[in-house]
Parts: structure tokens; C-alpha cells; sequence
């Protein structure tokens, strides 16, 4: 058995040597090179364009602007996952623009491209460029988009409104809060943040002039989706012309899976050029191009009865989506953010509004937990606050409201149903793993003692993965399926390929996949090659994004090795000339049980492609392999509980990360080793968010102000707290490996609970709130408005 | 970037000599400010006059009650300088704490003065320690050296040679760290030589400075109680996406309480060795 | 238009000399990669801080993106490609491999080469050692546990190889 064993990644070997192949260490004889020229401004009318000088400058082979663009008839960047308003009416929808035509609404917004011979070449003709800006209001501030003064981003709509999503039921909540005992309200935050995957993104096209057929390599997590979008939506192609190669990805997070502005001019270029046209974002590019995440105000309440337990969730959001919308960006604070907002919790009652907003920013779109860490921001946040209000512990407050094993599968009133969970045994290994009687104690005696302010706070919430039905997501809106597909081919020397429509960026399909279809196949695990990030070898497939590829790319394995095994079967009860039922396989023979009579998978694999040996009326085909389109029947629930334990310094707010605690239940686990590592990462990313990251925009200007790594912080080593894990399985019946995703709880977790955890120690002092990143100057001056506030 | 010359001269003199002649030349130590500014096309000179092949400018000597740092001398090799760890910890400890060991294995003592970053480490003790800067020309008081935001005293083709550090009875560097850039927020240095109380303050204002009040107050009773009261006015600190002024203002007071706690607590790293 | 100025450099990279014409501003990892297409050493940002450009000039371990490849004239560069033999993995390679120390791959050159560095200076860092001396590295993947975990197992087992071997050797490169 090779699945559930921590097996090592086949591909580290060439990762640690330097020998991985990043799109930009791709450099093929005559490629030229593309510089962007951004607007330096938040909002500003373009009035002239003067692209003379850098047209002539040296090595300059093009320069482009949107009335190119348009001359060459090419299309728009659609949004895939569009949201219309709950009333029916179709969203208010500005698609970002290859290039901005008439008017920038964000730093960063493309205006023109220099191609040209060298980059050095483009970089300094691109300063050539000279655009006449007449600048305009902008509105930078997420609260103040659907003021009644603030200036319109776009303003054929009248509003920065895109739409207002409506999920659950007004009157029963109403009805709910009318009755309650008591009432938790607060306003709530998710900062915004850059995912900043470690490779920038890169895109190398190349175009075969005979063939006409377009190469683009890119880094790129879903290939096939990316080549559908350009041929589709952008540059109106036939698919077949272009091939979509994602090589080695480094890190993703989302923001790889979206359909940015540079990518289909670099393959136009390319096509018109007749030669490879290469552009590796820079670092302060991407800062101002990359989708961004997160940036949610939310105001909420939760209702409660005496005892604590929940009876209603009203929750009101304003979700920027930037100035344009990317392409999925709608679906997130439409559908995932609303889907898990009452978590764990047996909630009778619920409302949500949620508003998509302009603002003059950059594009906002899925990034690792998309609406998750919002969802569970709020419901942990009210569920702990609510609990302190009423002076009942904090872990008993859960106790009274955790759902437990039997209410699976459980309808929220939100509308989604929760397919598998068991929370009152993972409250238990949490609390087991962090001995929470010793830890209160322990905060107790520090105060008590030394004047030393600790704090243990928790989050426990649900994760969304593994989407989905295409049904499903067509419903929600979506333009793209949600199946996944898997190639099982078997070579005539027994060895095997497969071809996944997943991509790995970091994640470890390769060992993953082996195991389960070594597994299937009864075969060694380096008998098995894995495929991915090709539209040229592999059947179209969705990609990797929201935690996907095990539950339903390994779905569609199983199935597909289910097929090819069905087939060895047949072909080896044919050459053993005994019925289908009195061969066992026992890897690598099938045999006739009783006999000595057996012959091996590869024997079988060398008939299936000789042909000869098949049977003369056809009834088997020559070949060994199957391609199998997984749709799944539903995405599936995975859930995580977090406990964090800090120290804060009162006198410079800087906040000491003790300790951190997890229990994860992904269902069953292919590979512990790799989902240990994701819910590390997740933790960084997470930690991150609540503690550091932050996209700032100033209020006045619309100026960037994190415009690079000077500014945007991101944890290092250094900042990562001691962490002790557990798992708790509760497989789903989304699909037949009952795996759940993995991948993203790290990052849902940690906003709730190191908020919790701070306002826990620093409740005595009258804090109640703290906004994110929960910096030590904004954690001082938490204290000492509480401070003065008691004093007045 | 835009492109320049590289010249790696082989003395002082060549160098003093090639940035005289061309008035778009500048000088490179470490490349750890620099750099970056170029390859962010915000500056453009002519030529970079390296520094790194002048022999001679790279040592860490006691000089009787002085010690003195070679302005090419980089970061880790201040931190790991046995001579400094005895005679002034404090200030080995600040070297070790410059931005990442990458930026320590290139960055210098002279580049990171020269620049005068306001939120840079040095110029805090600088200030805090009251050293003198050597240069090829002239020696400069500390108090006299950092005029501005990235302005200092240095003329044109004026090259530091050398940092002189009194070493005090005891000293202590406290920093509280902007988790991006990994400068300060607030670095404070703090020393106390013969009674006499010196505090240079980084990352707080538009350039490193001395609270003098808080040194006079130290001066009279070095205790933290008299510092009581005194503040830094946050009208005269930055306030930007990272801190507010108040916070800033705030942290100056709490650092410089808490380097006084230091250095009557005994602890080793924080005294001086006069001797 | 006055054309970029040159220099003719001669130096050597992992043990190979090399000679170059290249314009003086041209940083040592575009040398490296785009000129030696020793693409290994990887370039994640534009403030010199990531340290995925992380390599060793002179034994030193310095960021190839703040080094312009005419100052590395007369040097000696070690890359990731010079790292451990072909076929056979240095210890600190196979502990990444074996401690789960990388998932894209993209920061994890220059984590060696910082790390090899550390384990050069100190043969049997702390934790908290590890983690200071990785501040200058950013991994957005793996949250630095097993990364920190692959060091330390090298640095256990070769002192233990230190240990059994007469006279005490040296640590590994």
C-alpha cells in the first residue's frame, strides 16, 4: 500500500539542484521581450498617447496601445464566474482591459507595451512612452464605496455597486434576534493581501509560422482553462492552434489561475512576430498587477439564548473587487464567502448581504481560502466575543454550539449542506494536544503573578473544497466545468503514464497520484510517470485551485485505473482461457487460483499492444487505457479547529507567538507528509494576514504604498511560532477515496484566532476589537484607547 | 537600469580622483542601498567608482579607549569583531542585527553612513556612542554628520575611511524591527561614559537624532523614573503605513526606560569595557 | 546613442573559468543565468530581499541580484549547480528532500546556499540560530518547519560524521 504512507517527492531531486524549469529560465534563439508602461495614477482620464519616440527608440519592434488592440479585433478578458444580483439583474460588469482605453482606474493599469529586441530595449523605451493624464478623484477605501460623495469608478452605473448577493432567510433571523438574550455585534476586517507566490509570473509564447500553431508557455495553474480563455474570449482562435504549457510553477495561490491583461498580448505578439515574445513580471509589478485578496468591511451580530447558543447570524459585507472584475473574482464573496459564514456551528437562523464593490485598486480575485478566512473572521470573532460578553469560557461556548457527527449531512440555512465532519472529537484532540486546562491556569498565574498578559484564543470553522458539479457551478453563475479528467495509458512494456488535467505548483501530485494509481494498478510506484501542464498531451482538464486535485482529479484516477484494470482482467482471462471470474489479480499475476497457471501485468500490457493474441471476433479492442472525465456529485467540507497561545508586551504591543495548535480532518490522507506541509504553509500565509501583510493604498492620493517587499511584510523563518498538529479523518462521500482538499485551512484559521487570542489576553484592559494586521502600533493603540476610554 | 561604468580602483587616492572628475560618478561599498535604487531606475549615475579593492579600509582596531571600525568593513565582520564584542557589545550586537546574514556578509559600516537612511541602524549609534566619522579630508563629529534625510555632511568626492567609537562604561541597543524592511521603527542606542548620557534615535524622524532631553534627564539621575514625563513630540515623527507618530513616540520612551533598566541590571552585554 | 559600457571578465563558476563580455550593469544572475544559463539561481523580487538569487562568491554567500557580474571579476561563484555531485545528492540536498523541505522548488536554491553557508560557520546550530539565519530567505510555500528541520538533521549527522572520522574533518562544504 502506497497510499497513507509519507512517500518522498520524485521531483525534489531536480528542485534542489537547480535544474527545475521555470518559465523564465526559457530563452529560445530571437526571442524579444515586452515592457509594460502602468498608469502611475489611481484614477486619471488618458488624454493623448505619444508613442513616436519609443517606437524609433533602438531595438524597438512594436508598440502597443488599446486603439491597437482594437484594430486588430481582438476580444475582452472575460469574467468566468460572473454573480449576478440576487433580484435577477446582471451584475454591473467592467472586465479588466488588456490595455485601458480612455480612462486608468488603478495604479498599474496597462496602457501601452514596447516590444523589442532586448529587455533592456523595452524597459528603457517604454520611458518613452509619453501619456498625457488628467488626473481624477479616486477612491481607494473599500466603507466609503457606496458612499453618497465618493467618486465613481465607473461611472455608467451610477454607484460602485457590481451587485448585492442575498443568502438565507431575513424574517426568521429577524424573528430570531427579536427573541435573543443576548447580542454580539462587531465590525470586522479582512485586510487586503498580495499572495506573492516566490516565482513571478511569466509567460513565454512562441509561434510556429508554417504550422500556425501558437506555443505559450506560462505559469499558469489551470493550462487548459488559460488556452480556452485567450482563443475563446481574447483573441478569438481556434483552441486547437495554441497549446498551453505550464512547465514547473513556483507557488501559485490563485493568483496563477487567473486571466491577467499581459498574457494574450504576449501571445498576439508572438503570432504576429513569427518569434518566442517573452515577460517576467517584476516584483513591483505584480504588486500592481497580480490579483489581489481578501478586503471585506463586515458588519455583524450573532444572537444568542441564555445559555449561549446560537439562535441567529446576521452579517452585512462590503467585498471589493478592485476596479475591474478578474475572472472569478464575483464567486468569492458571492458564493464562498457566504457558504461557510456559520462554520461549525448548528445555526437555526441566518441572513447575508453581501455587496461587490469598485474601488480604484487593483483587481481582487481567489487567493489560498477565498472567503473562508472572511467567513470564519466573522463567525469566530462574534462566537468568542459573545462568549466573553456573557462570561461563559470560551471552549464551553463551542461545546454548546458545535455541530456533532450525527447532524452530518447538515443543512445551513445559508443554503449549503455540509457533507461530513465530526467537530465534538476534533474539539477534543485540540484541547487534549494543547493541555487547555494548563494553559488557562498558566495565564492565570503570569497575570496573577508577574503582571504578564498571555492569551489563548481559537478558531474552528469548515473549508470548502474539491469543486465541483459543473451543474452546480453553472447555477452559481460559472462559465467553466468542474470535472476533472485523468488519462491512465499503459505502455506495452507495462509501465505506466498517467495524464492529469490538475497542475502541480508546489503540491506533490506527482507522488500522490503514483500512490493511488500504484495502488489501483498493483504496480510499483516507479513503474508510474505522472503528466500535467500540457494542453498539447493531456485531455482537457480544470486545473488546480480551491483545493481540488485529490478529491476530484484523484476521483477521476481511480475511476481510470478502475477501467484499465477491468480491461487487464479481460484481456488476461482470455490468454489464461478461463472465465473473467476465476482470475484474481495478485500483483503484478493474474492468476487462476488453484493452478500455476498466471500471467503478468505486463504480459497482458505487451498483448493489449501487440494485437495479435485479442480475441478474433473483436470482443477486445487492442490498447490498455482509459480517459476518464470525473463530474463530481458534490464539492465536500473539510474543517480545521486552531489554538493559539501568545504573549503581548503591553508596552510595544508586540505580540510573542507561544505556541499554535491544529487538528485538521481532510478525510483520508494520500500522503501525510505533503498535507502536514500545506497546513504549514497555509499557517504562514495565514499568520501573515493576521499579523503583517497588508496592501495599503493611501486614502488621499490612491497611491500604492506597499509597492515592494520594503512594505508588503511576509513571515520569515524567524516569525513562525512553535506548532504541534493533528488529524482527525471523517471521510466524505463527495468521493470514492473519501479525501477531502488540504490545502488552504492553514490559512483560514489564523485571523480568528490570534485576534481571539489577543483580545482574550487584553480583554481586562477593556479591549474588545483590533483590526488587522494586528501590528504591535496597532495592538498599543488598542490598549490605550481602552485605556483612556475607562479613564474618561 | 540605465547604464553606467564600473571602475574598481586600486587606492584611495584613485577614487577621491575618479569621483572628482566626473560629477554623475558615485561611490559603491556594499551595493545593499544602492543597488536596489538602481535597478528601480530612481537614480542614474555615470559611473559606479567600487570601493572594494582599496586595501586597507576594512579592520576593526582598538585605538586606547577608541575602537575604530574601517568604513569597507561589512556588517558581520563588526559582529564577530572579538576586539568590538569585549569593548562595546552593544554596538556588535547592532551590526548583527542589520537586515538578514545576506545583507550582513556585503553591507559596510562607511556605505550605510554615507546613505544616511532614516530608518538605517548606524546613525543611531553614531549619535548614541558620539563618534567621529574619518574621512579622507577631514574628521566629522557625529552630532555635526547627519543633516537630513538621506543628507549628511560629506562633500563631493569626500569618502569616509573610518569610524572612531569612544567606548563607554556601558551602552545597550534596543530595536523594534518594520517586519518588510527589517529596518527600525525605532532603533535607540544608548550610552553612558563618565556619567555623561548619549541616545541616538533611528527610524522614529526624518533623520537619526538625540532626545537631549531625555540625555540631560539620564545625566542628572540615571534611573528610569526620571525620564518621566519626557516624550519625543510626535509632531516631530514620521507616521506611515507601518507606525503611527504616537507610537513611535511612545516606543522612544519605552526603549529608553528599558535600556536604563539594562544597564543597572548588570547585564553583561550591556557594559562597556574601558578598561 | 552611446551604447551601455562593457567589460571583458574573467572568473570562474563552479570550478570552471569563464570569460564574458558583459555591460557593467549587468547583475551577476542574469550573468548566471541568461549568459552560463546556469538557471538555478532564481530572481523573486526587486528589493534584494527574497534571497531565491542566493550564491557563493569568494565562500561568501551573497545575493546575485545586488552584485553586478563585473564585481565578481577574479572571483570564485558557487551556484546550486555546483552543489553536491552529479548522481549523488550532497547530505544538506538530501535532507530537503527527505524532511519535505520544498514544495514549489523556487526558493529553495538559495535556501541551500544560505544554509550551507550556516552550517559552514556553525556545526551545530540551534533552532533559533537556523531560523535568524534564514530571515534573509523567503519561502511562501512550505512555512520554514521542514525546511528548518532539513538543516539541523545535516548539521546532527555530520558531526556524527565528524565524530567518527580520525582527527576530526572538515564540516560538510
Amino acid at each position: 500500500m502506497f497510499v497513507g504512507k509519507p512517500l518522498r517527492r520524485r521531483e525534489d531531486v531536480k528542485f534542489v539542484s537547480g535544474k527545475g524549469r521555470f518559465v523564465d529560465d526559457l530563452l529560445p534563439a530571437q526571442t524579444a521581450h515586452v515592457a509594460f508602461v502602468r498608469s502611475p495614477h489611481a484614477h486619471a482620464r488618458i488624454g493623448s498617447i505619444d508613442v513616436d519616440q519609443a517606437r524609433h527608440a533602438d531595438g524597438v519592434l512594436r508598440v502597443l496601445t488599446a486603439a491597437d488592440w482594437e484594430a486588430a479585433g481582438n476580444g475582452k478578458l472575460v469574467c468566468v464566474h460572473p454573480m449576478p444580483f440576487s433580484d435577477g439583474r446582471p451584475m454591473n460588469e467592467v472586465l479588466r482591459p488588456a490595455f485601458a482605453a480612455g480612462k486608468v482606474c488603478h495604479v498599474g493599469d496597462i496602457v501601452a507595451a514596447v516590444i523589442a529586441e532586448t529587455k533592456h530595449a523595452a524597459v528603457d523605451a517604454a520611458e518613452l512612452v509619453e501619456i498625457d493624464y488628467e488626473v481624477l478623484p479616486a477612491n481607494v477605501e473599500t466603507a466609503r464605496a457606496l458612499d453618497a460623495d465618493c467618486p465613481l469608478v465607473h461611472e455608467e452605473f451610477g454607484v460602485n455597486l457590481i451587485n448585492e448577493v442575498v443568502h438565507g432567510d431575513r424574517e426568521a433571523t429577524d424573528a430570531a434576534f427579536a427573541k435573543a438574550a443576548h447580542i454580539t455585534e462587531l465590525t470586522l476586517v479582512s485586510n487586503r493581501l498580495a499572495a506573492m507566490p516566490l516565482e513571478p509570473r511569466a509567460y513565454l509564447a512562441d509561434h510556429d509560422v508554417e504550422r500556425d500553431e501558437t506555443t505559450l508557455w506560462a505559469t499558469a495553474q489551470m493550462p487548459h482553462m488559460l488556452r480556452q480563455w485567450i482563443c475563446r474570449y481574447a483573441l478569438h482562435l481556434p483552441e486547437h492552434r495554441l497549446r498551453v504549457i505550464a512547465p514547473d510553477v513556483g507557488g501559485g495561490f490563485g493568483v496563477k489561475g487567473n486571466f491577467t491583461p499581459e498574457i494574450p498580448t504576449i501571445v498576439w505578439m508572438a503570432r504576429e512576430l513569427g518569434r518566442p515574445v517573452k515577460w517576467t513580471c517584476t516584483r513591483a509589478e505584480a504588486l500592481q498587477s497580480d490579483s489581489q485578496g481578501r478586503d471585506h468591511v463586515t458588519h455583524a451580530r450573532m444572537a444568542f439564548d441564555e445559555e449561549g447558543r446560537i439562535l441567529g447570524l446576521e452579517v452585512e459585507t462590503l467585498a471589493c473587487l478592485g476596479a475591474y472584475l478578474s475572472n472569478f473574482a464575483p464567486s468569492i464573496p458571492g458564493n464562498s464567502y457566504p457558504q461557510t459564514l456559520t462554520g461549525l456551528y448548528r445555526t437555526p437562523a441566518a441572513y447575508a448581504r453581501v455587496r461587490g464593490v469598485y474601488t480604484n485598486t487593483v483587481p481582487i480575485d481567489a487567493y489560498r481560502g477565498s472567503g473562508r478566512p472572511e467567513a470564519t473572521l466573522v463567525n469566530e470573532r462574534l462566537l468568542e466575543s459573545g462568549a466573553r460578553e456573557m462570561g461563559i469560557d470560551v471552549v464551553e461556548m463551542r461545546r454548546r454550539n458545535l455541530l456533532s457527527r450525527e447532524d452530518f449531512p447538515y443543512k445551513t440555512p445559508i443554503g449549503r449542506t455540509y457533507d461530513s465532519g465530526d467537530p465534538q472529537a476534533m474539539l477534543d484532540k485540540l484541547l487534549a494536544l494543547a493541555d487547555y486546562e494548563a494553559l488557562r491556569r498558566e495565564q492565570a498565574r503570569r497575570r496573577a503573578d508577574e503582571g504578564r498578559l498571555m492569551g489563548i484564543g481559537l478558531a474552528v470553522f469548515l473549508d470548502k473544497s474539491g469543486t465541483g458539479p459543473s451543474k452546480s457551478l453553472a447555477r452559481k453563475g460559472g462559465l467553466h466545468g468542474g470535472y476533472e479528467t485523468a488519462c491512465v495509458r499503459v505502455n506495452s512494456d507495462g509501465g505506466v503514464t498517467l495524464f492529469m488535467g490538475t497542475h502541480s505548483h508546489g503540491q506533490g501530485h506527482d507522488i500522490t497520484y503514483a500512490a493511488i494509481a500504484a495502488d489501483q494498478l498493483g504496480l510499483d510506484i516507479d513503474a508510474i510517470e505522472v503528466v500535467e501542464g500540457d494542453t498539447g498531451r493531456i485531455a482537457h482538464g480544470n486545473g488546480t485551485w480551491g483545493s481540488r486535485s485529490v478529491s476530484v482529479g484523484g476521483a477521476a484516477l481511480h475511476r481510470a485505473c478502475g477501467e484499465v484494470m477491468a480491461k487487464a482482467h479481460r484481456i488476461a482471462a482470455h490468454l489464461l482461457e478461463v472465465r473473467m471470474e476465476e482470475v484474481r489479480y495478485e500483483p503484478p499475476l493474474f492468476a487462476v487460483p488453484g493452478s500455476n497457471r498466471s500471467v503478468s501485468f505486463a504480459e497482458v500490457a505487451d498483448v493489449a499492444y501487440h494485437g495479435a493474441r485479442l480475441p478474433a471476433d473483436h470482443s477486445i479492442e487492442p490498447g490498455l487505457e482509459s480517459t476518464v472525465f470525473h463530474d463530481p456529485d458534490d464539492s465536500n467540507d473539510p474543517s480545521a479547529m486552531h489554538l493559539a497561545v501568545v504573549e503581548v508586551d503591553a508596552r510595544t504591543g508586540r505580540v510573542a507567538l507561544e505556541r499554535y495548535l491544529t487538528v485538521d480532518d481532510c478525510g483520508t490522507v494520500i500522503n501525510p507528509m505533503i498535507v502536514e506541509g500545506q497546513v504549514h504553509g497555509g499557517l504562514a500565509q495565514g499568520l501573515g494576514q493576521a499579523l503583517m501583510e497588508n496592501v495599503v493604498y493611501d486614502p488621499a492620493s490612491g497611491q500604492l504604498l506597499s509597492g515592494t517587499f520594503m512594505d508588503y511584510a511576509m513571515p520569515r523563518a524567524s516569525d513562525m511560532p512553535p506548532l504541534a498538529m493533528d488529524f482527525h479523518a471523517s471521510p466524505t462521500p463527495s468521493n470514492v477515496l473519501g479525501a477531502k482538499g488540504g490545502s488552504e485551512t492553514g490559512t483560514i484559521g489564523p485571523p480568528a484566532a490570534l485576534t481571539n487570542a489577543i483580545v482574550d489576553a487584553l480583554w481586562h484592559l477593556g479591549v474588545r476589537d483590533l483590526r488587522m494586521p494586528l501590528t504591535p502600533g496597532r495592538v498599543w493603540e488598542a490598549i490605550a484607547q481602552a485605556q483612556s476610554g475607562r479613564d474618561s | 537600469m540605465h547604464p553606467f561604468d564600473h571602475l574598481a580602483p586600486e587606492t584611495l587616492d584613485a577614487a577621491v580622483e575618479a569621483l572628482a572628475g566626473d560629477e554623475d560618478a558615485q561611490a559603491l561599498a556594499g551595493g545593499m542601498s544602492l543597488v536596489p535604487v538602481l535597478r528601480h531606475r530612481l537614480a542614474a549615475p555615470s559611473a559606479l567608482i567600487d570601493l572594494s579593492r582599496i586595501p586597507g579600509l576594512s579592520f576593526v582596531r582598538e585605538e586606547g579607549d577608541r575602537v575604530v571600525i574601517g568604513a569597507m568593513t561589512r556588517h558581520a565582520v563588526v559582529a564577530a569583531s572579538p576586539e568590538l564584542g569585549r569593548r562595546i557589545p552593544a554596538l556588535a550586537r547592532l551590526a548583527g542585527d542589520i537586515g538578514d546574514p545576506l545583507v550582513r556578509n556585503r553591507g559596510t559600516i562607511g556605505g550605510s553612513l554615507a546613505n544616511n537612511d532614516p530608518a538605517a541602524c548606524y546613525p543611531c549609534a553614531l549619535l548614541g556612542l558620539g563618534a567621529v566619522v574619518r574621512t579622507n579630508r577631514r574628521e566629522i563629529a557625529a552630532d555635526d554628520f547627519i543633516l537630513g534625510t538621506f543628507e549628511t555632511a560629506l562633500e563631493p568626492g569626500e569618502l569616509i575611511v573610518a569610524v572612531t567609537f569612544p567606548v563607554p562604561d556601558l551602552a545597550v541597543h534596543l530595536k523594534e524591527k518594520n517586519f518588510a524592511s527589517r529596518f527600525s521603527v525605532v532603533g535607540l542606542f544608548l550610552s553612558r561614559r563618565g556619567g555623561q548620557v548619549r541616545i541616538g534615535i533611528t527610524g522614529a524622524g526624518p533623520h537619526a537624532f538625540r532626545p537631549t532631553a531625555f540625555e540631560e534627564a539620564l545625566t542628572a539621575d540615571f534611573r528610569p523614573d526620571a525620564l518621566k514625563g519626557l516624550a519625543v513630540p510626535a509632531e516631530e515623527l514620521n507616521t506611515d503605513q507601518h507606525a503611527s507618530a504616537a507610537y513611535r513616540s511612545h516606543l522612544i520612551s519605552v526603549l529608553a526606560e528599558r535600556a536604563v533598566e539594562r544597564c543597572l541590571a548588570g547585564d553583561g552585554d550591556a557594559r562597556g569595557d574601558r578598561a | 546613442m552611446t551604447s551601455a559600457p562593457t567589460r571583458t571578465i574573467r572568473l570562474k563558476v563552479n570550478g570552471h573559468p569563464v570569460e564574458e563580455t558583459v555591460e557593467c550593469r549587468m547583475p551577476l544572475a542574469e550573468l548566471l543565468r541568461d549568459r552560463l544559463r546556469l538557471t538555478g539561481t532564481h530572481v523573486g523580487c526587486d528589493t534584494s530581499q527574497c534571497g531565491a538569487c542566493t550564491v557563493h562568491v569568494d565562500g561568501v554567500a551573497v545575493r546575485s541580484c545586488t552584485l553586478f557580474a563585473v564585481q565578481a571579476d577574479g572571483a570564485e561563484v558557487l551556484t546550486i549547480e555546483g552543489v553536491g555531485e552529479p548522481g549523488a545528492l550532497h547530505p544538506l540536498q538530501a535532507a530537503f528532500q527527505e524532511h519535505h523541505a520544498l514544495q514549489c522548488g523556487f526558493c529553495t536554491p538559495g535556501m541551500i546556499m544560505t544554509a550551507l553557508e550556516l552550517l559552514r560557520r556553525e556545526a551545530r546550530p540551534t533552532p533559533e540560530t537556523v531560523r535568524r539565519y534564514l530571515e534573509g530567505n523567503i519561502c511562501r510555500c512550505t512555512g520554514y518547519y521542514n525546511i528548518v528541520k532539513a538543516i539541523l538533521a545535516t548539521a546532527e549527522a555530520g558531526t556524527a560524521e565528524q565524530k567518527a572520522s580520525e582527527g576530526g574533518g572538515h564540516a560538510p562544504l
